[in-house]
């Protein structure tokens, strides 16, 4: 019976697990047809226009990405609809004044009472948290799907308009 | 302090210690696999961790989930118990930190810790208990395990018969 834990032994035994566990993952991320590359490409990038995106926003087939000059400019013109795809909290905690909140998370939830507020020819501006982030992509991408064709993608998101100190509001 | 004795002395108990060893087991097998089925998935939510630099997050993505899930495997059959379960703790602890890190920054996060679903709903500060639940399990196991059915008693039986 053991009586004391031996503390190199145990480390020794670790490190095979870990080395065992990397094997296995190396060898079937290898010869499995889903597997990835050694090293993937995911800081963001910037566009054309000089504006920072996530890695994943395609230029050439997404829905537009928008500067905050744009975005205030359309806010003021107030015929935009700015659209919300942050979880309902923290559009609750603060919001582009008059947003509209359809997370995208929760987007089969939301959808059904969100849509009809949403007329297929006017133009939307989706956002997010920020450049961190894509539920406003992947919201804009869908949208799109559904038949709404001036949308737009704000990367700058809710941290970019509240640095500029622009209008917001807090509730539903 | 008596009733503190009993407990101590239930939760020590090697049939006890070997349910906490097959329960954490199959938490982390079962933890491991649809990240094992969705590498690219499960890069992309340790990409939005926001802690690992680039170059390491494929890498990561399809190796952690072996490790984990060698690490269950090993744990519920009685292989390495202790370094199993040492290395349980040690990745417990590493998510906790990094679930930490990005409840105080904010991030909106997907977990990624049982599935890759971007779906999956984001749970803060539950997580972090579980995590702690499931640290506990490991510490138990750790200093507590005595091989209790486990294939490493069938191997020093083995060889005790020589």
């Amino acid at each position: 019976m053991r009586t004391q834990l031996n503390l190199s032994d145990i480390l020794l035994k670790t490190a095979l697990i870990i080395m065992i566990g990397s094997a296995m993952g190396l060898i079937y991320n290898a010869v499995s047809p889903g597997g990835i590359a050694l090293k993937g490409n995911w800081s963001p990038k910037i566009t054309s226009d000089s504006l920072v995106v996530p890695y994943g926003y395609e230029e050439d087939v997404d829905p537009p990405a928008i500067s905050l000059d744009y975005a205030m400019m359309k806010f003021q013109s107030r015929k935009t609809i700015f659209l919300d795809a942050r979880y309902p909290e923290d559009f609750k905690a603060g919001h582009i004044k008059g947003a509209i909140n359809l997370p995208y998370e929760e987007s089969e939830e939301y959808a059904p009472q969100v849509l009809p507020q949403l007329p297929k020819e006017e133009e939307i501006i989706a956002y997010c948290d920020g450049t961190e982030c894509e539920e406003s992509l992947l919201l804009a991408r869908e949208l799109r799907e559904l038949g709404y064709e001036d949308i737009k993608v704000f990367f700058g998101g809710w941290q970019e308009w509240l640095k500029a100190g622009l209008p917001v509001e807090t509730g539903e | 302090m008596k009733i503190l004795k009993a407990l101590a002395s239930i939760i020590t108990d090697k049939r006890i210690v070997l349910i906490f060893r097959v329960v954490l087991g199959v938490i982390f097998i079962y933890a491991s696999l649809d990240k094992i089925a969705h590498p690219e998935q499960f890069a992309r939510i340790i990409y939005n961790y926001k802690i690992l630099p680039p170059f390491l997050i494929n890498v990561f993505a399809f190796t952690l989930p072996w490790v984990e899930l060698i690490a269950g495997l090993f744990l519920i059959l009685g292989i390495f118990t202790e370094s199993a379960a040492f290395l349980i703790c040690l990745l417990l602890m590493v998510f906790v930190v990094a679930i930490s890190i990005n409840l105080f920054r904010g991030i909106d996060l997907n977990c990624g810790c049982f599935s890759t679903d971007p779906a999956g709903k984001k749970e803060g500060a539950n997580l972090l208990i579980k995590d702690f639940l499931f640290l506990f399990l490991g510490i138990m196991v750790f200093f507590f395990n005595k091989n209790f059915a486990s294939l490493s008693l069938l191997f020093q039986r083995k060889s005790k018969h020589k």
